[in-house]
């Protein structure tokens, strides 16, 4: 499958051939790193590889379109319950510089003791099957070939189908995974026994097919009421479950320590998270991390949460972090939304790349509080583990209510999660190998009379799944009625006829979302903004943020609401976007006909800096093509403007407003247009305004011949003016 | 069993760890960590589970399906400590089978007197 990036995915290709269809790889892939790199006006200490195809941060307009991205991956979380609306979002976050796609499970999952099959629909994520893996990689796969880096791909192996969804991961070209026992037993109330011995296997399964294991421990930050007292534990967590992983045969570099950031403002958010993020990297140095943001305190306030971000990310670049994982701004409120998930990438972006070669700048101060807290924090982890083995070892803690208790270690308030280690999920599963104990196949851990033999343990029978991927049993739909096709009908007939709905997590759900800020007191204002809503059109209006102003001025809110409504493409009227000429073009006109254009910016306003790009050559502004440019300076009365046309027989004008205070733009281009043709002048001239309020069609609304507004570049001005002139009669 | 309430009585408990160095100290929490783990792996070295065995079938060339009721019949019959992939490429072997032939088979209700012994 091959992705245009002027068209949209086409879902029924996706869906083609499923059946054949393999991942061309497996494991894990890095970003490449460009040592000292050069990108625009600048140099880099910490970026990697370019992509081919992106949009760039929103400020790269003023430094020439530069795209550059940041040495570490960059995760992002997506599933609205439909893989295939999940993979348009996917392209999306890819184009912004998402190169680490987590997919949630749905609901339950983790508690059904086999594999699904089909794409039923999911809750609050997607049912991990094989066909769903398989589609959702051969999206990938059209996607890292669009943006030109590859794409790593990760869900979960846990619950009670933990070393059949390895296998499946390992088949399918997933190339990461979170993988920890102990999020099983602690949260998922399963046998404790069963968690453990099933987890060796998944382990040797998805350290041999390379993929990079994420662990669990960051659920006790999103767990505990107060998250930063659960630091010593955390320690131990990561400990059990990185000990066992290597003893089971996972190298240190395909483990992933998860890791987040405990608190938020207004705690004194670094003087706590940071000692913790020094600490767990020295103590687990040879270990990867991944970097999560912190998600225990947001609730709906997006601008709240990305702040709280951001000095997530700063504590990364502070220390170090491998993958540095993301949450959307809009988690606290509602299953994340399309643009949500951009957003989130685009923070993390953001700040690391703001941050590039912070290491260069500051260093660490050992001295002070940090170099206690760090020393602290590693002796409250060590006794914790002491504390495990005079229980009697790890089953007796968990049996003890040790892990997840809301003290700071040593303290204990006796609030901890226990679990019976002979009950819960799958108890009574576990069953002893027998001394013939065998299993025929590659990547099995443990007693196995195959593995004492030479060569690979599945070459009797000529190959297991991991060796000959032909032998793998591929399952299509079991339901009928719960699957892709059906679930695609209504939107691929909307899309086949050129509907268009607003959308924010699934095809054709209508929801949008506007802002209100109402005057007056919370409660008579929320009514009013929800009765403000329906009055738009809006169905089922919902306040999904809220923050007052003032208890009496006014609250501002977020409503969201369905928005029945469906436009036919191929009915609206687009302005007219003519394309930029060439710069050579452009000049070869310009240069010989030696054309003079007068520029200021009009009446009482004092904003000059837009015009000046527009004109100075080392903007990039139109003087470069030969134009004789006459800036006149800032609020120019009118008739001065002419008088200088006149002077230079200048044949063009630049006139810029910015004030649109009262509308003032719009009369200073009427009067321009008046007062030219009083004097006789409107014929010979081009008059064009700009400024960030002006539009095309407002500005020849009021007489002129062109407006521009915000984004405009010397060569989109320049090319208006050569086409007119060419068509003028003296060209 | 009763849950342990206490104060943060770090300071005195620290007392014993002052002494050592921070690698001495990092060097405490690994071999500390090892210790705890050991019984876990150990376990796990020397039993299976229905899930193990399933993902063994389905890298012989099972369906999840297939996988989920020969494992569910094997485990009712007692048979899953001698491994199912063992049990199924044996009787492939004897029957001159592939392994999902053999499998089947067995789904069908054949041959399981030979899996007794």
């Amino acid at each position: 499958m091959k992705l245009r990036p002027d068209e949209r995915l086409d879902l029924s290709e996706l869906l083609r051939d499923l059946e054949h269809y393999r991942p061309r790889r497996r494991g894990w892939t890095w970003r490449r790193p460009l040592p000292d790199a050069r990108i625009g006006p600048f140099r880099y200490a910490q970026v990697s590889e370019p992509l081919a195809r992106s949009v760039p941060l929103p400020s790269a307009h003023a430094f020439g379109d530069i795209d550059p991205q940041c040495d570490v991956t960059i995760t992002t979380e997506i599933a609205s319950g439909r893989f295939e609306d999940d993979v348009r979002r996917m392209r999306m976050a890819a184009w912004h510089g998402a190169d680490h796609i987590m997919v949630i499970r749905t609901t339950g999952q983790s508690h059904f003791d086999g594999l699904i099959e089909g794409t039923p629909e999911g809750v609050g994520g997607i049912p991990i099957t094989r066909k769903q893996l398989r589609a959702t990689r051969k999206a990938l796969d059209a996607i890292e070939d669009e943006v030109g880096r590859p794409i790593n791909f990760h869900s979960y192996v846990s619950g009670l189908a933990g070393p059949e969804m390895a296998v499946l991961f390992a088949e399918e070209g997933v190339n990461g995974a979170h993988q920890d026992p102990q999020y099983n037993t602690l949260y998922r109330g399963i046998n404790v026994h069963r968690s453990f011995v099933d987890a060796a296997e998944a382990k040797r399964v998805m350290a041999n097919a390379g993929l990079l294991q994420i662990d669990g421990a960051h659920n006790a930050n999103a767990t505990a009421k107060e998250a930063w007292k659960v630091t010593p534990e955390l320690f131990v967590q990561h400990a059990v479950n990185t000990a066992f992983s290597m003893a089971v045969g996972m190298p240190a570099e395909q483990i992933a320590l998860s890791t987040v950031p405990p608190t938020a403002p207004p705690a004194p958010k670094l003087r706590l998270d940071l000692p913790y993020a020094v600490a767990l990297r020295e103590v687990f140095a040879g270990c990867r991390f991944r970097a999560q943001q912190n998600t225990r305190y947001i609730e709906s306030d997006t601008r709240e949460a990305t702040v709280t971000h951001v000095l997530d990310t700063l504590i990364s670049r502070l220390t170090s972090a491998d993958v540095q994982s993301t949450i959307t701004p809009d988690e606290g409120r509602n299953v994340p939304w399309h643009y949500n998930n951009v957003a989130g990438v685009e923070t993390a972006r953001q700040t690391l790349m703001g941050l590039d070669g912070l290491d260069e700048l500051l260093a660490m101060r050992r001295d002070g509080p940090l170099g206690e807290l760090v020393r602290e924090l590693i002796e409250r982890g060590v006794l914790f583990l002491q504390e495990v083995l005079d229980q009697g070892g790890y089953h007796a803690a968990v049996e003890s209510g040790q892990f997840v208790d809301s003290g700071y270690f040593p303290e204990r308030r006796g609030d901890g999660i226990a679990r019976d280690p002979e009950a819960g999920v799958g108890a009574g599963t576990v069953v002893p190998r027998e001394p013939g104990y065998g299993a025929p196949v590659c990547s099995h851990f443990g007693a196995n009379v195959y593995a004492e033999s030479e060569g690979k343990a599945c070459s009797a029978y000529g190959g297991c799944t991991l060796c000959d991927p032909t032998k793998i049993r591929y399952v299509d739909e079991l339901d009928p009625d719960d699957n892709v096709e059906r679930r695609l009908e209504a939107p691929l007939t909307e899309r086949a006829r050129g509907l268009l709905r607003p959308e924010v997590e699934k095809a054709g759900d209508g929801v949008v979302c506007v802002t209100l800020f109402v005057p007056d007191k919370p409660d008579v204002a929320r009514a009013a903004g929800l009765e403000l809503a329906r009055r738009m059109g809006l169905r089922d209006p919902e306040v999904i943020h809220a923050r007052v102003l003032h208890p009496a001025e006014g609250s501002v809110f977020e409503v969201k609401g369905v928005l029945d409504v469906a436009l036919r493409a191929d009915e609206l009227v687009l302005p007219e976007q003519e394309a930029r000429l060439p710069h050579a073009e452009i000049e070869a006109f310009v240069r010989p006909r030696n054309l003079h254009v007068v520029a200021a910016t009009a009446g009482e306003d004092e904003h000059s800096v837009g015009l000046q790009e527009i004109l100075d050559i080392k903007h990039g502004g139109i003087e470069r093509y030969g134009f004789r440019c006459h800036y006149l300076g800032t609020s120019i009365p009118l008739e001065r403007l002419l008088d200088a046309a006149e002077e230079y027989d200048a044949r063009v004008v630049l006139v810029s407003t910015i004030v649109t205070h009262r509308d003032v733009h719009r009369e200073q281009m009427r009067a321009l247009h008046e007062l030219a043709t009083r004097r006789g002048l409107r014929d010979r001239l081009l008059l064009i305004s700009g400024g960030t309020q002006v539009s095309d069609d407002l500005a020849r609304g009021c007489g002129m011949d062109a407006g521009f507004g915000r984004g405009t570049t010397g060569q989109d001005v320049a090319s208006f003016i050569v086409r007119r002139l060419r068509e003028a009669p003296d060209a | 069993m009763r849950r342990t309430q206490r104060p943060d009585d770090f300071e005195s408990r620290r007392a014993p760890l002052r002494e050592l160095s921070d690698a001495e100290l990092r060097e405490r929490f690994w071999s500390l960590a090892r210790l705890v783990v050991a019984p876990l792996v150990e376990q796990a070295r020397t039993h299976t589970t229905p899930a193990i065995e399933r993902s063994v079938l389905l890298r012989m060339g099972f369906s999840s399906a297939e996988a989920k009721t020969l494992v569910g019949r094997l485990h009712e019959r007692g048979l899953l400590g001698r491994g199912a992939g063992r049990l199924v490429h044996e009787l492939a072997q004897r029957h001159g089978l592939t392994p999902r032939d053999a499998g089947l088979a067995l789904l069908e209700d054949r041959h399981w007197e030979e899996l007794a012994g």
